[in-house]
């Protein structure tokens, strides 16, 4: 598959950043090799029979029960935020 | 006195015979932090003031530690070493953070580390590069850098690390240090600044296997905060060092050692294997060579990137300079993230998130996603089937000594030579992993590894301890260049 910049910008964007332009070039070049190492995980026969593994050994998960057991006070939850109003972070008007 | 080159055993005593106080010692490790940093930034944060709360009953009471700068630490800086986090300060406690406290260790500060930790040189920090103790034209490696050069150059005992690929047992060989990664949810992650959370261990350095065991027994358990944490195995590590490891079974990989190399460096580091596995045998071990697919083998490195990318965008998405962080002045929500997350992240993070973001794409997720875990399933497969013959693998930590930092790059080669990719191995799998120092070429110090079965990190750290006696090593500090 080829790559171009316009591509990388639109995988960046989708994450909400962006880079300059000498960064996605440097960055084109290193999916020449990033592509081909790709292409050897593809290379395995049968490979789409495999579960893929999501944790490297089945680890029995129990959810907790949904009790109340701590509580972050709310001047330690505004405790980073640049900018508060009303014991609320501040963010500009959306609608 | 000097304190930088004792062991936790040998510091307890000094402190339980009160030849030395908890200040002493504290005040001993700061200073030295201090002196340091200049030259070699280990620490992001070095604390003022020591903090202690007394527990008699532990043999950590009142010795001195590092802690990675990726661990939550309530009302003390946290950064990351990133520019999106640098005056981010923490409302709770990681819980690894918190058993030390417990247990009445002294934190000295926060270590230095690659960005968000991912990276494996040291020189993506936001306050700069992390020079090697060793050798400062020299990398230290990464992504826990600081930590590792802290335990290398005697300023605490250990120090905790991340290791979501090698993070904690390449730099750990890279300064002549032990460095542990136990089994996936042997320690809780809670707190630990998520990277790729299937592949994500904490890990421990210090200056021998013992050490290593003092602490691992201290923070291993089930914690209800981390649901991947595993129960107590209700082994007491210390205690079992020692067990007889006449007739343990291991193996090496054969495609690993006869990689091709015009390296000189590499050449030496497996001559000194081969020398070492001989006298590992006089211990009574039996050691195989074994042969591994190569295509296999060449399949670690790729299967890694797109599987620790492809977690990390994820699991880095809620950094966006609303709750914390440096805050754009943009006029709209998504201006600000945009905005936020352009400046806060380095050129590196970024591209390893564009990797990431690449293979979640709904058109590549079947044939680069899925199929990276679906070789993941197929090397842990293959390894796991060798370990109901052999107790463990053995295997040189990495190929070259710390490069010089004129040739470090992040930025990915087409020689992803097996023999620097294989610990990743350990994180498929989540076995315990321990990097072991050996020796030294070219004066720098080198490693082996030893990687066992999930679930048996007693065992591992038995063969550790027998395998570290044997070959000496241990207890090192560094040579600086301008000794303090």
């Amino acid at each position: 598959m080829n790559i171009n910049i316009s591509d990388l910008k639109d995988y960046a964007h989708k994450l909400m950043f962006d880079m300059n332009d000498l960064e996605y070039e440097t960055l084109l070049k290193e999916f020449d090799v990033v592509l081909k190492q790709m292409d050897i995980i593809s290379k395995f026969d049968n490979i789409d029979k495999i579960e893929p593994m999501v944790l490297p050994f089945p680890i029995e998960v129990k959810l907790r029960s949904d009790d109340l057991i701590e509580v972050l006070t709310r001047e330690d939850v505004l405790k980073n935020a640049k900018e508060i109003e009303n014991d609320q972070v501040k963010v500009p008007r959306v609608v | 006195m000097r304190y930088d080159n004792l062991s936790v055993l040998e510091l307890r005593k000094l402190l339980d015979n009160k030849e030395i106080t908890i200040e002493d010692l504290f005040n001993n490790s700061r200073e030295l932090a201090i002196k340091l940093n200049g030259d070699y930034n280990n620490f992001v944060t070095i604390l003022d003031k020591l903090e202690h709360s007394s527990n008699k009953n532990s043999l950590l009471n009142g010795i001195p530690y590092a802690l990675k700068d990726n661990f939550s630490t309530k009302d003390i800086l946290t950064t990351a070493s990133s520019n999106i986090l640098k005056d981010y300060i923490p409302v709770y406690n990681s819980t690894v953070y918190q058993k030390l406290i417990d247990a009445g260790c002294v934190l000295v500060g926060k270590t230095t580390l690659d960005e968000l930790a991912m990276g494996g040189t040291g020189t993506t920090c936001h306050t700069g590069v992390v020079r090697n103790i060793w050798d400062k034209k020299r990398m230290v490696g990464g992504s826990s850098s600081g930590s590792a050069n802290a335990v290398a150059s005697g300023i605490v005992p250990f120090a905790l690390g991340s290791d979501t690929g090698d993070s904690v047992r390449k730099p750990a060989s890279y300064v002549g240090v032990v460095g542990f990664k136990p089994t996936y949810g042997r320690i809780s992650r809670y707190g630990l600044f998520a990277f790729a959370s299937s592949l994500d261990h904490v890990g421990i350095f210090a200056r021998n296997v013992k050490d290593v065991a003092i602490v691992t027994d201290v923070l291993k358990g089930k914690d209800t905060n981390d649901m991947t944490s595993l129960e107590d195995d209700n082994i007491n590590y210390l205690d079992n060092l020692d067990n007889e490891i006449k007739g343990r079974k291991l193996f090496y990989i054969k495609e690993v050692i006869n990689v091709k190399t015009n390296n000189k460096e590499t050449d030496e580091i497996i001559k000194n294997f081969k020398e070492n596995i001989d006298k590992l045998r006089e211990l009574g071990f039996i050691i195989e060579e074994v042969s591994i697919d190569k295509k296999l083998l060449e399949a670690v490195y790729p299967t890694y990137n797109i599987i620790s990318c492809a977690e990390a965008t994820s699991n880095n998405a809620n950094l966006t300079g609303i709750l914390y962080g440096p805050r754009s002045d943009k006029d709209n929500i998504n201006d600000m993230i945009f905005d936020a997350r352009t400046k806060g992240f380095s050129e590196l993070i970024k591209r390893r998130f564009v990797i990431g973001s690449y293979v979640l794409q709904k058109e590549n997720q079947e044939k680069l996603f899925l199929n990276a875990c679906r070789v993941r399933r197929i090397i842990v497969d293959k390894i796991n089937d060798l370990f109901k013959k052999y107790d463990g693998y053995i295997l040189p930590a990495c190929g070259t000594v710390a490069p010089l930092l004129e040739d470090a790059s992040d930025k990915l080669t087409e020689e992803y030579l097996i023999l620097e990719n294989h610990l990743q191995i350990g994180n498929f799998g989540g076995f315990p992993s321990i990097t072991i120092p050996c020796g030294y070429v070219n004066n720098m110090p080198i490693s082996i590894n030893l990687t066992g079965r999930a679930k048996e990190d007693s065992l591992v750290l038995n063969m550790a301890y027998h395998i570290s006696n044997k070959l000496g090593n241990h207890d090192i500090i560094a040579r600086r260049d301008n000794d303090v």
